[in-house]
Parts: C-alpha cells; sequence; structure tokens
C-alpha cells in the first residue's frame, strides 16, 4: 500500500517536473464563429487582387506554414522572413517572429495591412464583405448584426485559429502515459534535454513562450536585414533575436529558421548545436533527436474536418 | 397659513433628502466600488510582480524549466498594469498624483520585463554551458589517470563557476585562471581542453551580465513603489471618504430635522384637530340646544321629530311676554325664560319619551311619543296651574306669569299646533286649547294662500285698478275730487275690495307694486279730468318706507302737471313714534301742491296731538260716526264738535259714508264742507264726465 502511494507520488512529481507539457485534446472554442473564421482564413477576397488567402502561407493541413524560403503576397511580392506555423499559434506567448503582436488578432491585424502581403485595410475589408451576400447571412446568423465589422472579421479568424490544435501527437501520448516510446526517441528526449536544448524548447508548445538569440553561443551570420527583437527594442544585443520558434510538427514546417536556410532538420540541429549550444552531435545523437522530434507530429486540427 | 409653509419646509426637506440619498447612493458606491478596484488591480499586479520574481528564481535555479509560466504571468503583469492604467478613479482629479505615479511605473515595468527577457536569455546559455562542462567531465574520467591535474583543475574551475552562480558573487571568479592547458598530445585531451576553454570563455565573458542582470531582476523596487503608491492613493481616498462622512452627517442631520418637523406637524396636527373637535362638539351642541336655557333648540325638535312614530306636542306660549320685556328690560325676561326652563325641566326631564324644547322667543315645546290625548291635556292642565301658581323671583321682584298651552298629535304637528295656539290666543277665556280639524283654522290659512294667488296673477296681468268715488261740494253741489281706491280685478271680471287683499299684500313683495301702480293710474286720469283733484290713500307705517317714499315723489316729479291735484289721505297706524317723518314728508308734499287728509278720524288711534305737530288740511270723519248722525244723537254730537275743532284749526271735513239724502242733508245744515258716500255714488271705474250733483 505504502509503496503503491510512493511510487504515485513520485511519479506525479516527475511528470511535473517535465519541462513540457500535453496539448489539450479538448479546446474551448465557438465552433460557428470558427467555421466563419475558415471560411475567411481560406478566402482571397482579404486580399487586394484577390490573389492572397491567410492559407496561402499558412498550410494547415500540413504544418500551418509554407515550404518557401520566404511566401508570396500581393502583386506576388516577397516576405521578408520564413511563414511561422499557425498551428498552435494559440499556446505562443506573443506572435511574430519577433513578437511584436500580444495576441491573434494583433496578428491577424499584421498580414491583411502588409503591402507585401494581403495589401488591405479595415475600410475595404469591411466593405468587400459587405458586399457579399453570402458573407451577410453568415455573419448574421453568427453576429445577429446586419453590418459586418472589421473587427467581427479578425474575431472570426482568430476563434478559427484557436481551434487550430495538433493534440495527441505521440510524445503528448507518452506524456500522458498511453504509450512508449521507442528506445530512439526516448534517448532522443534525453539527449534533447542534457544538450540544453530543453533550456528554450519548453512548455507546451516546446518553445514560443521566450525570446532567444540566433547564435548565442556563436555569433549566427547576419544574412540580411530580418525583423528581429531590435526592430522593437531598439537595442542592438538584439540583433537575431526572435521569439523561439515551437517545435510541434516540425517535421512537417521545412525550411527551417527565420531565414529558411535549413532544409533539413539535421542541418538545423547542427546549426543550433554549433550557435546555440557550442558543441557539435554525433550523427547517432542527430538521429536520435530527430526520432525524438518526429514524435512531436500531432493529430490534424479537427475543424478541418468541418464542412 | 404658518401649518402651510411647516408644510412645504417639510416636503422641501423631503424632496431634496430623497435626491440626496440617491445622489450619495450613487456617489459612494461608485466610490467604494472605484476605490476597491483600483486596489485589488494593484495589488494584483503586485502579485503577479512577486509570481514573477518566484518563477525567475526557480528557473534560475532548475537546469531545465517550462518557461510558460514565466511568460503568463508577463502576459499578466502587462495586462493588470493596463487595468490599473484603466481605473476610473483615476479620471478623477483628486487622483492625478496617483496617475502620474503610475504613469512613470510605467517604465519601470517595461523596464524590468525587458530585463527579464534579457535574464531568460542569458541564463539559457549559461546553463547550457554549465551543463556542457559538467557533461565533459563526466565524460573526461580516463584524465584522472592520465592528466590528474588538468581533471582537478577543470573540475575546480566548473566549481567556481557553480559557486559564483550560486552565491550570485563574481569574486569565486575572480581570477585568471580559467583556461585549462595540458602538455599532453593526446586528441581526446586536447579536444576536452578545447571544447572546455570555449565553454569556459564563454562563461567568463558572460557572467557579468549575468549576474548585473539577475541582480536587477530580482532587486527591482516595483513592489516597494507599488506599497508606497497604496499608501499615498489610500491617503487622497481617506480625505474623500472623509468627505462622504461628511456628506452623510449632512444627509443625517436634514433626515433627522425632517423627521422632527414632521413630528411638530403632527404635534401641531393633533393641537388643531383637538381644537377643531372642541369647535366642532360645541357648534354641534349650539346647533341643537339653546344657549339662554340649555334647552333642545327648534332644529333639534324638528330632527327627533322625524324619527318619532306617534309624535304629541305641547306648545306653551307666556301671555304678553312682550310686555315683560319692554317693562323690566330683557334681562328680567332672559331670567323668567330661564326659570320657566327650569319648571319644565323639573317636570319632564325623567318622563320617558319626552323632550322639551325652546321653540321660539318665548315658546316651549314638549314633545311626547305615544301619549293619549286626555293625557296630554291633564299634563298640560297641570302645568298650567303651576305656572300660574309659581312666583318668579327676578332680582327683588315677584312675578306671576299666565301661559297658553296648545296641545297636538295631528300632523302637521307644529303647524296646527301653532294654529291652535294662535287661536287660543285670540281667545282670552281659555288657557288650554288642544287642535281638531274643527277649528276651521285652516280655512283662512287657505284663503290666505288664495288671495296671494291672486294678487300675483292680477300683478302679473296689470289686474290692480284704481276705482274712484266722487268726493261732492255740499255748498256748491259739484263734485269736486276723486278719492282713488283700490281693486283687484279677478280673472271672472269681478273685483276684489281692499279689504280682502291689501293686508296680505302688505305682508309680500307686491304691497309696494300695488301703491305705485295706484298712483301712476290715477295720475293718468287725473290728467284726463282736468276739472277734479285726485286722492289716495298712504299709511302713515308706510311714509316710513324710505322705498316706497322715494317712489311717490319720483312720480310726482315726472308729472309736475298733474301732481298739484293729487291729494294724500293718512291712515293713521297704530304706535307711530316719530311724528317728525311724517311732518317731513307732507312738507315735501305740500311743495308740489298737494293736500293732507287725516283718513277715519273719530275712530282707532285718533290723536288730537296729530293736529298740533302735523300740517293736516282735511280731516275726513270716520263712517262710523257719519253714518249714524241722524239716529244717534252723540254720534252727532262727536261730529258737530270735530267739524268746529277742525274749522277752528283752519282744516276742513270730508264726511265718509254717506248713504241717505237725510245724512246729506243734515251735513249740508251743519256745515261739512265735503261728503262722500252710496248715497251720492259707489266708486267708479271712471270719474264723471258732468260734476253736478243733485242733493
Amino acid at each position: 500500500m505504502m509503496k503503491t502511494f510512493l511510487l504515485l507520488i513520485i511519479t506525479l512529481t516527475l511528470f511535473a517536473n517535465e519541462p513540457i507539457s500535453p496539448i489539450p485534446t479538448e479546446v474551448k472554442f465557438n465552433l460557428e464563429k470558427a467555421k466563419l473564421g475558415k471560411k475567411l482564413f481560406f478566402d482571397t477576397i482579404l486580399s487586394k487582387d484577390n490573389s492572397t488567402a491567410c492559407v496561402s502561407c499558412h498550410n494547415v493541413f500540413d504544418g500551418g506554414a509554407d515550404s518557401n524560403v520566404v511566401s508570396s503576397g500581393y502583386a506576388n511580392k516577397k516576405g521578408n522572413i520564413q511563414s511561422p506555423t499557425v498551428l498552435n499559434s494559440r499556446y505562443n506567448f506573443k506572435q511574430f517572429w519577433n513578437g511584436r503582436a500580444r495576441n491573434l488578432t494583433q496578428q491577424a491585424d499584421g498580414p491583411i495591412n502588409n503591402p507585401a502581403e494581403h495589401n488591405m485595410d479595415a475600410k475595404t475589408v469591411e466593405n468587400r464583405i459587405n458586399d457579399s451576400i453570402e458573407y451577410k447571412r453568415l455573419f448574421k446568423s453568427v453576429y445577429g448584426t446586419s453590418y459586418i465589422s472589421y473587427t467581427q472579421v479578425l474575431e472570426a479568424i482568430v476563434e478559427f485559429e484557436n481551434a487550430l490544435t495538433t493534440p495527441n501527437s505521440k510524445f503528448d501520448r507518452f506524456l500522458r502515459d498511453e504509450i512508449q516510446l521507442t528506445k530512439d526517441e526516448k534517448e532522443g528526449y534525453i539527449l534533447f534535454k542534457q544538450n540544453g536544448c530543453i533550456t528554450c524548447h519548453n512548455g507546451i508548445n516546446i518553445g514560443g513562450n521566450s525570446f532567444q538569440k540566433m547564435g548565442t553561443f556563436l555569433e549566427y551570420e547576419l544574412k540580411s536585414d530580418y525583423p528581429d527583437r531590435s526592430k522593437i527594442t531598439n537595442n542592438p544585443n538584439h540583433k537575431n533575436v526572435f521569439k523561439v520558434p515551437t517545435l510541434r510538427n516540425i517535421n512537417k514546417t521545412a525550411p527551417y529558421f527565420h531565414d529558411g536556410s535549413a532544409k533539413t532538420l539535421k542541418e538545423a540541429l547542427t546549426i543550433m548545436a554549433k550557435h546555440n549550444l557550442g558543441i557539435k552531435l554525433e550523427d547517432k545523437e542527430v538521429e536520435k533527436i530527430i526520432a525524438f522530434l518526429k514524435t512531436l507530429d500531432g493529430e490534424k486540427p479537427k475543424i478541418l474536418e468541418e464542412k | 397659513m404658518k401649518l402651510k409653509q411647516l408644510m412645504f419646509i417639510v416636503l422641501g426637506l423631503g424632496i431634496i433628502s430623497s435626491i440626496a440619498i440617491v445622489y450619495f447612493y450613487i456617489i459612494q458606491k461608485d466610490f467604494t466600488k472605484q476605490h476597491r478596484e483600483f486596489l485589488l488591480s494593484v495589488n494584483a499586479l503586485e502579485n503577479a510582480n512577486i509570481d514573477l520574481e518566484h518563477q525567475i528564481l526557480q528557473n534560475s535555479i532548475y537546469a531545465y524549466h517550462n518557461q510558460d509560466e514565466i511568460s503568463a504571468t508577463i502576459n499578466r503583469v502587462e495586462k493588470t498594469y493596463r487595468d490599473i492604467q484603466e481605473s476610473e478613479i483615476l479620471n478623477d482629479s483628486t487622483y492625478a498624483q496617483t496617475k502620474e505615479s503610475i504613469l512613470s511605473l510605467q517604465k519601470d515595468i517595461s523596464l524590468n520585463l525587458q530585463n527579464i527577457e534579457e535574464y531568460i536569455m542569458l541564463n539559457a546559455g549559461i546553463k547550457n554551458s554549465l551543463v556542457f562542462l559538467s557533461r565533459r567531465i563526466d565524460e573526461a574520467t580516463f584524465l584522472q589517470n592520465k592528466d590528474r591535474d588538468l581533471f582537478i583543475h577543470a573540475t575546480k574551475i566548473l566549481k567556481h563557476f557553480n559557486d559564483a552562480k550560486r552565491m550570485q558573487d563574481l569574486d569565486y571568479i575572480n581570477h585568471n585562471n580559467f583556461l585549462i592547458k595540458s602538455k599532453s598530445t593526446d586528441i581526446k585531451t586536447q579536444s576536452f581542453i578545447d571544447n572546455f576553454n570555449l565553454h569556459s570563455k564563454y562563461l567568463i565573458n558572460r557572467y557579468p551580465i549575468f549576474m548585473q542582470t539577475t541582480k536587477t531582476v530580482l532587486n527591482n523596487d516595483i513592489h516597494s513603489y507599488l506599497e508606497k503608491l497604496k499608501i499615498d492613493f489610500s491617503k487622497v481616498a481617506l480625505s474623500d471618504f472623509k468627505a462622504l462622512d461628511m456628506f452623510a452627517f449632512i444627509l443625517f442631520s436634514v433626515f433627522i430635522s425632517s423627521l422632527f418637523l414632521i413630528i411638530v406637524l403632527f404635534v401641531k396636527y393633533l393641537k388643531e384637530n383637538k381644537k377643531l373637535q372642541d369647535i366642532t362638539a360645541s357648534l354641534e351642541h349650539s346647533l341643537s340646544y339653546d344657549h339662554l336655557t340649555d334647552l333642545h333648540n327648534r332644529r333639534a325638535f324638528e330632527i327627533q321629530l322625524q324619527k318619532i312614530r306617534e309624535p304629541h306636542l305641547l306648545i306653551i306660549n307666556i301671555d304678553g311676554f312682550k310686555y315683560i320685556n319692554d317693562i323690566y328690560g330683557n334681562d328680567v325676561g332672559n331670567v323668567i325664560l330661564q326659570e320657566l326652563a327650569q319648571i319644565l325641566k323639573d317636570e319632564f326631564s325623567n318622563r320617558p319619551n319626552t323632550c322639551i324644547y325652546r321653540l321660539g322667543g318665548d315658546e316651549f315645546g314638549i314633545l311626547f311619543n305615544k301619549i293619549s290625548s286626555e293625557n296630554a291635556l291633564e299634563i298640560a292642565k297641570k302645568l298650567e296651574k303651576k305656572i300660574s301658581n309659581y312666583d318668579f323671583i327676578v332680582y327683588d321682584l315677584t312675578l306671576h306669569l299666565l301661559v297658553s298651552i296648545a296641545s297636538n298629535s295631528t300632523v302637521p304637528i307644529l303647524e296646527n299646533t301653532d294654529l291652535a295656539l294662535k287661536l287660543l290666543k285670540k281667545d282670552h277665556t281659555q288657557r288650554i286649547l288642544e287642535y281638531n280639524d274643527n277649528l276651521n283654522i285652516k280655512t283662512d290659512v287657505k284663503e290666505n294662500m288664495n288671495t296671494i294667488e291672486q294678487i300675483k296673477t292680477a300683478v302679473k296681468n296689470d289686474k290692480i285698478v284704481p276705482f274712484f268715488q266722487p268726493i261732492i261740494n255740499l255748498k256748491t253741489s259739484k263734485i269736486e275730487k276723486y278719492e282713488a281706491l283700490v281693486r283687484l280685478r279677478l280673472e271672472d271680471g269681478t273685483f276684489l275690495p281692499p279689504y280682502k287683499f291689501l293686508n296680505i299684500s302688505k305682508k309680500s313683495s307686491y304691497y309696494h307694486f300695488i301703491t305705485k301702480t295706484m298712483i301712476e293710474k290715477t295720475l293718468k286720469m287725473a290728467k284726463e279730468f282736468p276739472q277734479y283733484r285726485f286722492s289716495i290713500n298712504i299709511s302713515m307705517i308706510d311714509i316710513l318706507d324710505a322705498k316706497l317714499t322715494h317712489m311717490l315723489f319720483e312720480t310726482l316729479n315726472a308729472n309736475p302737471d298733474v301732481a298739484n291735484r293729487l291729494d294724500i289721505e293718512l291712515l293713521e297706524s297704530e304706535n307711530l313714534q316719530n311724528l317728525q317723518v311724517v311732518q317731513d314728508f307732507i312738507t315735501k308734499l305740500h311743495v308740489f301742491g298737494s293736500k293732507i287728509l287725516i283718513d277715519d278720524f273719530g275712530t282707532g288711534y285718533s290723536n288730537f296731538s296729530y293736529f298740533s305737530n302735523l300740517d293736516i288740511d282735511l280731516v275726513k270723519i270716520d263712517g262710523s260716526i257719519v253714518s249714524e248722525i241722524e239716529t244717534d244723537d252723540k254720534k252727532l254730537h262727536m261730529l258737530t264738535s270735530i267739524h268746529k275743532f277742525s274749522n277752528g284749526m283752519n282744516m276742513k271735513n270730508v264726511a265718509e259714508f254717506v248713504e241717505t239724502r237725510e245724512v246729506a242733508l243734515l251735513l249740508q245744515e251743519i256745515g261739512v264742507e265735503y261728503a262722500q258716500g252710496y248715497y251720492f255714488s259707489q266708486p267708479l271705474e271712471r270719474p264723471l264726465e258732468d260734476d253736478r250733483v243733485i242733493i
């Protein structure tokens, strides 16, 4: 009896001490709003030349990001940074690579107004949406108002994004003690912790909860003028400082880093070890860590199945 | 008036305090809510800040740590700070100082959060390098044999780094011996040295700024700043609360004073009410009681009469009470009334179903319910006897009274009893009379009512007409004058003589009209017959009626051509006191050329004093004398004497009621100047054209 109890205590303590927590299997959101947001998310009506939708750069069916180094937006203009994933973005402490948006609503406002992305403004969005008989009908049934405001448009998109979580990854299920990891995966996780990756990649999103300098140990080459943290803080020491990106579904979001310089996980790991940890990983170690990283692929968000 | 003012003041105070209470409630509620919310927000910020510090400490202790909590707390700090900034209470200018302090806090907070970001970034690298170093040493056990010094040095260096971090003291690494080296050419050893020194360099490089940042983060003075802010805020709030207290106190005072005023009003109301009740009671008493005798009054009698089923009334009236008042004065009269009331009270107040009333001046009523007429008469007799034997002692006087008592049980009770009493008063042989329908008293009343109705109709239809009886000059045998006599033409064409309606008309408003009609119509006739004089009858008492005399003189003024031929026959009246008024009237008439006659002289109140006081032109000798001069020597003598007296006073005589030729001749013989009567002519509707008469 005493043994069982002690075991329970120890298990709980260990579990509680794990620096990574699983994504809840169920998240609360307003389904009607989220469905409306989904329609908007997929609709090019939100870009000036009807070329670009949110989904253009955030492929929610596969990783939630863009496989191009930089995305193309309005009039085929190129972006200046690699598109981060929209999946599980609700768990990021701040949005954008440099964290300039406090929440998803502020984030959503960004690309819509960005001349290189949707190149729109609130008034135009309102006019466009209000001109649509279908949106009029949908918003009327969800909000009960006859005029659709820009705020409502953003709110609906955000509600959709809130529904974009990828629960039940192999690793989450391992954390919940539902399954076992393979030996390689498990050893990969331990290496992930031992080598200090965990220092920045922790929490529910395995990242996304702090800023860190790309090249904290060894300066990383500044290839271009990226919108990094220094653009916000005006601190020159914050060159190359970015929000630590999430590692969830990392297997699907290549290319990696703000500059999309790493095409594979192996490349990415090598660069990270060199510049941020000051170590050189052995091939075997890299393989094991990649095996672990692959356990972070979650289920597709249920909202994507909704019609 | 004062009460009304007081009421308005209370009302005003009530309204003001109601508004004030509502106002106070809102202000107080808002203020307390805002005050609470503000302090709660400040506390929330403090707590978030403490939590943050706590989590930072955790983060620095654990090699790896879930940073979600830290990022959540950072968001919490930012949010609670925004809440404070948006606190409603800061819109109040009183809290401008607090608002400023909060604005200046913004810099501190964002600086602190930046420092934390910085700290986390630095800490990650340092933690990783320390872990790396310890792993390297762990893996370099082969050195323990190969190069022990190197191994120990490396271990020491790691220890120093750990100590310096734990103690947060740079002194532990304040030396230059952080790079290890060896002369060994072993690749493994050299690789260890290279890796170790790489991270050592990194740590040496980063430690000072890391320590600095850690200190700044952990020693931020946001906490004490917030404490001070709370104290300053509470100081200002205290004065606000004091103002609220003051307001509440004033409100309470207003409330108490309106309460006090209401009590005053209420007491006043009670007093007024009591007064009113007393007045009502005394009014009610005086409404149904006679104040002199304290018996029930006529009103009470009428009310009681409605209530009882078989009423029987005795009315007791004091004979000649008027004379008692006249002779002894009203005081004595009043005492007698009180004494008599006392007798009645003694007699009847204990008798069941019996009430005593003072019905009028000297009239008392005893109202029985269910009593036989015999019994009532018996009581009346007993009472009459008792009163007539009673010595009324007033001051030094002993008076005896006689009373008349009328008894009646036939409705209408009061009217019938009154009629019986009136009849009784005329008959001095009886003291007690019971009403019965055979008394025939009612026919008079009926006739009177009928007459009034006739007068009314006649006045309306202009049926009051003068008849004219000629007055003959016995010396010339010519009609010289006509006496106008009033007649009332009935609908059937017959005429009512004056004695049938004139007296009754005097009690109505028609008398005045009748007199006016007579004057106007007589004057009209006088215009038609300029050869005659005319006379009309006016009683001396009429002269006192200013309206009537005014009307007469107006009419005369309007007809100056005939006024000098209109004579006035003055009828003597009872008790005419003020002869001067009559003389003034005569004087005025003389101006017009009218002549004045004394009518019916030799009977009634005929008074020789008239002749000395009044300018009389003619004396009309009463018919009761004239008609009998032929058969009664005394009457003849009276007539002769009156004639001689008249002549001596330079007055002429008219003899009335001349009904035979004999009387006319006798009058002519005596030398009486004028005569009138049926022998010559009855009254005519129009005077005769021919003035000659054959005697």
